[in-house]
């Protein structure tokens, strides 16, 4: 029988909020406890942005969106990069970020920050390397004769500074680099040079269009004896934008993402530069030429030096969170809005996110960046407050949220983008473009797979140390590892699966006996005559599930410290909803469990069927969540609002909007 | 021409609002001329019991605000509102607010053309019950201001949002020294969407008589017919955008006042110290709560902003923090000194948890969030329509 043609109605935007029910816990409590600090700073900061036509606002279903113009030359990004930069200086954005001291200023530099990287992340990287590597070498690594001369025109833009550290040759290994630096006492100057192609700077932010200084990392030769890694400040550009003699500077070309950052190369020919500028916290040449440093290993030394620069890893952590946050507010309001497929003839069509298929893709995603948020502000925490003694936890604490939460970021980014079909790949929808923008997250500031290796190397360091002195584990909450080994129940019902107990017990079952193992592999391994660092190599596969389990297990109790600061409520059990989320989608995605036999096969199947369940009981709340990001509507995407509105055919007519003056 | 009321004849006990009937089209005339119409709870509750009832019925599909009289409306009836709570409970005022706030929602979510002709003065409670609607008409004789920091309240009806969607930060500025602007300021800056000189008015309403349709690029289409482009004056705050941007810009009230200073320091102009004089003479307290009101107000929609406007309006009625709104009233409008004792007096005495409990909800057993009527939310036409 031929169906009968009657004209079906049009397709009708309606709103997110319409397909969820009102939330039951207070979404501004909720953002205040994921954002944790410097609310109105950052407020303020996306108002600024919002506020300037710098920012390419765009007006798209009669709302306006602000995001660069990528369909502009690599040229023109970086150039608009740059004015931005000056809009936001003149507004009063940088304020002692390196004239002011003490826990609040670094916290709002960082609230700062965030947001900037909302709206794009090079302009994010660029700041950064300005203040945060170039700005933070000097406070670091320099002594007060170049916090006097350099922090506040740094501050205030009067000069540009990058950071010349990685080579052509030499990466994550800053070691093994090659540029050279000798003294010349005579003259009292030192002398930099690229003795060959491989050492040539590569990658520096600044460096093609804009810098006018750089901090160069360089091995120090004194009198024929090269005392290792040095960094020293040189000048590339003057003031009218020339570059110096015997500095060689090339760009570094398009990218994948972030062209709005110059990246260039150099290279450096006798360079000349006065002893001064020397950062010399750790280690001086007197006038005369003699090496002077309190500490004698070169090894010491050389940590000494790094550890301040975990601010970088810092700030790429949590950025990466605001990423994975923008996307998913984008994609859920996407599929609270959006229908494919009636499963019942005549009725209307199902919305993406009553699926329960699409419910698994992104639900254990949004709490998992839940996970992540508060393992970010974790970190930021522990940064701000530290202590020489704490650098070895921030060492280790720091690589290992770098690595994993910039991972989670890049995951969630192409789930979200795949969850929003085709609207996902227009570059105005963000997270497409973001994909690009924030790849070089997993290996800048360290590749993530040697970060993670340094933490399985720095827990198996703490193990060894801890036999050896007969003493208990003390630190990298490790504390676990001294009390008894903890049971999991051999039947796991759903109300054990979703006890704080039972996730702190499983992760803490695994990262003990990784460690073990680890530890017995690499003792066989040394029996066998294999050296410390071939065995490391040979390791790698447990060091890589160690530094899994190091990580779950950390960031979990950061989720179990901000629930335990919430007082019983709606509020609180939401958090715990998503938290066993967090922690049943990892037993479940995780080979680990199976493979070392934490888990049952039984059990991971039941876990499997307790995540659907879970994923259902989110639902309702998925767009409570996402709101409860504080992420301004503007910095969203056309996708995430009335995107037939923002589609209509009314929309690419020239007279739109004109009768209204703004 | 059906006339509810014959228009001039009354004021005090006569019909404060009246109603003109014409096909499709209402005409409300805000009708207490001597008090610049300021508006009445009893016009607040005429205004919304009509603007509720158009809204289902299909005769009606364009509605005309003005006032008669030298102003459109010079602001909600304070005056009355300090009196009530003088005479006892803050609560009777909070109901004044809550059901003006209402209205304002009502017609910044009202899904038929609101045309308000603001022939006149225009301020506080005025600018809420036009600038939400889709079409504000300036003329030679408009005078807009939001005045509340002088007077120890903060720009409500709305303000945080339709202030804080102007141009770069001049909704800062409008809002924290409470500038008066002209019809062409008005028109340059958004606040109104067209300049008709007021000797077309009668043509222009004429012409919206006959309509027989509510579709808003027709009504624009008609408009445009009426309206010119006025000059704007050379000493106009317009033409100081940029110094604006830059110290209103600012992420605290401290720093607006600094960085105007140092502006000071290299320009003779009259206007910045004129803008330095009006932040100095207003309640500290005000322009503290009000700044981060437009702040927040920016990035929220026009319903949250109301609700957020409610909380920190009933906070100022109960006087926990600071008394500064009864103080501005006896200084502005009862005993007319002009000398109001702000306190706390200075700005570095207003600290951040001051400043956070007008914006916390009120510590009340009766007292409720701002409820926005549901039908109205959601609708299309929530988007901004400046």
């Amino acid at each position: 029988m031929e169906p009968s043609l009657s004209p079906s109605p049009c397709l009708q935007y309606s709103p997110p909020e319409l397909a969820s029910p009102p939330s039951d816990f207070n979404l501004s409590d909720m953002r205040k406890l994921m954002d944790g600090h410097n609310l109105q700073d950052r407020d303020w900061l996306f108002g600024l942005m919002i506020q300037s036509k710098l920012f390419n606002p765009r007006f798209s279903g009669g709302r306006v969106f602000v995001s660069p113009d990528y369909n502009q030359s690599m040229e023109q990004q970086r150039e608009m990069t740059m004015k931005r930069i000056h809009y936001l200086l003149d507004c009063g954005v940088f304020q002692e970020w390196l004239t002011g001291r003490g826990p609040e200023v670094e916290m709002r530099k960082f609230a700062l920050h965030e947001v900037i990287g909302m709206y794009d992340h090079s302009l994010a990287v660029k700041l950064g390397v300005h203040y945060f590597l170039w700005g933070g070498a000097i406070q670091f690594f320099g002594t007060k004769r170049h916090h006097d001369k350099w922090l506040r025109d740094t501050e205030n833009y009067v000069i540009k500074g990058c950071f010349a550290m990685t080579e052509l040759g030499h990466g994550s290994n800053v070691r093994g680099i090659e540029t050279v630096t000798t003294y010349d006492s005579k003259t009292g100057e030192f002398v930099i040079n690229s003795p060959c192609e491989s050492a040539q700077k590569y990658w520096i932010g600044g460096a093609a269009n804009h810098a006018t200084h750089t901090i160069v990392f360089s091995q120090l030769n004194i009198n024929g004896k090269s005392e290792g890694v040095h960094a020293f400040i040189a000048q590339i550009r003057d003031t009218d934008g020339n570059i110096c003699p015997n500095v060689r500077v090339a760009d570094c070309g398009h990218k994948i993402g972030l062209n709005g950052v110059d990246n260039g190369r150099i290279w450096f020919d006798n360079v000349r530069i006065p002893r001064e500028n020397l950062l010399n916290s750790v280690a001086d040449v007197s006038p005369d030429g003699q090496y002077l440093s309190a500490i004698k290993d070169p090894d010491q030394r050389f940590a000494a030096f790094l550890a301040p620069l975990t601010s970088g890893r810092v700030t790429i952590a949590t950025s990466a969170v605001y990423s994975s946050k923008m996307s998913l507010a984008i994609a859920i309001r996407y599929s609270l809005t959006r229908r494919a497929f009636s499963i019942t003839p005549n009725q209307p069509e199902v919305l993406l996110l009553d699926y329960p298929s699409h419910q698994r893709r992104l639900l254990p995603l949004l709490a998992k960046t839940y996970a992540m948020s508060f393992a970010a502000n974790y970190l930021k925490m522990i940064y701000v407050k530290r202590t020489p003694e704490s650098n070895k936890t921030i060492h280790v604490v720091s690589s290992a949220f770098k690595a994993i939460l910039t991972w989670h970021n890049m995951r969630t980014l192409q789930e979200c983008r795949e969850a929003c079909g085709g609207q996902g790949l227009k570059t105005e929808n963000r997270i497409g473009q973001m994909k690009g923008e924030y790849d070089v997250q997993s290996t800048f500031e360290g590749d993530n797979n040697i970060l993670m290796q340094q933490v399985s190397k720095a827990l198996l360091a703490e193990y060894i140390a801890v036999q050896k002195r007969n003493r208990p584990f003390k630190g990298l909450g490790l504390e676990h590892m001294n009390k008894s080994c903890p049971v999991i129940p051999s039947q796991l019902t759903s109300s054990t699966l979703r006890s704080s107990q039972f996730q702190t017990d499983i992760f803490c079952l695994r990262e003990r006996d990784l460690l073990i193992r680890f530890a017995a592999e690499m003792s066989q391994l040394q029996a066998q005559g294999l050296s410390r660092e071939y065995a490391l190599l040979q390791s790698y596969q447990l060091a890589e599930d160690l530094g899994r389990a190091f990580s779950d297990r950390a960031i979990l109790q950061t989720f179990l410290d901000a629930e335990a600061a919430v007082s019983s409520g709606p509020l609180k059990s939401m958090l715990s909803l998503l938290r066993s989320m967090h922690v049943l989608i990892i037993l479940e995605e995780d080979a680990s469990f199976l493979r070392y036999g934490y888990l049952s096969p039984d059990n991971a199947a039941g876990i499997r069927k307790e995540v659907t369940i879970l994923c259902s009981e989110l639902r309702p709340h998925a767009l409570a969540l996402v709101s409860s990001f504080g992420i301004p509507d503007a910095f969203l995407s056309p996708i995430a609002f009335n995107w037939i509105d923002a589609n209509s055919w009314s929309s690419v007519q020239p007279q739109q909007g004109a009768t209204v003056p703004l | 021409m059906t006339v509810m009321a014959p228009p001039g004849s009354t004021n005090g006990d006569g019909e404060q609002v009246l109603v003109e009937e014409n096909l499709f089209l209402r005409t409300l005339i805000l009708n207490r001329p001597r008090q610049l119409n300021a508006l009445s709870f009893q016009m607040v509750s005429k205004l919304l019991e009509l603007f509720v009832a158009y809204e289902d019925d299909c005769n009606v599909k364009l509605v005309i605000l003005k006032g008669n009289g030298r102003a459109f409306c010079a602001g909600g009836d304070v005056a009355a509102v300090v009196r009530d709570i003088n005479g006892g409970d803050w609560r009777l005022g909070a109901k004044f607010f809550w059901k003006e706030f209402i209205l304002n929602y009502v017609m910044a979510t009202y899904s038929k053309p609101q045309v308000s002709i603001l022939n006149g003065i225009v301020m506080g409670g005025g600018a809420g019950a036009s600038m939400h609607g889709r079409f504000r008409i300036a003329t030679e004789n408009s005078v807009f201001a939001m005045p509340e920091t002088a007077l120890g309240l903060f720009p409500d009806v709305g303000a945080s949002y339709f202030l804080s969607r102007l141009s770069g930060f001049f909704g800062e500025y409008v809002g924290l020294t409470g500038a008066r602007l002209d019809g062409a300021e008005m028109l340059a800056c958004g606040l109104a969407t067209h300049f008709v000189p007021s000797a077309r008015l009668s043509l222009l309403e004429a012409a919206l008589c006959k309509l027989d349709s509510g579709a808003p690029a027709t009504i624009s289409s008609i408009l445009d017919e009426y309206s010119q482009q006025p000059h704007l004056k050379e000493n106009s705050a317009y033409h100081k955008l940029a110094v604006i941007n830059r110290c209103f810009s600012r992420r605290t009230i401290e720093e607006i006042l600094s960085t105007l200073e140092r502006e000071a320091v290299n320009s003779a102009d009259n206007w910045i110290s004129a803008t330095i004089q009006s932040l100095q003479k207003a309640s500290p307290t005000s322009l503290k709560i009000s700044l981060r009101s437009i702040r927040e107000g920016r990035l929220q929609d026009v319903g949250q902003c109301l609700t957020c406007e409610y909380r920190m309006v009933c906070h100022v009625l109960q006087g926990e923090v600071s008394k500064d709104f009864f103080e501005g009233c006896r200084a502005i409008l009862l005993d007319k000194d002009k000398n109001p004792k702000w306190e706390p007096s200075r700005l570095e005495q207003i600290n951040e948890s001051m400043v956070e409990q007008y914006f916390s909800k009120v510590d009340d057993e009766e007292w409720e969030d701002l409820k926005l009527p549901a039908k109205f939310s959601f609708s299309a036409s929530l988007l901004a329509k400046l």
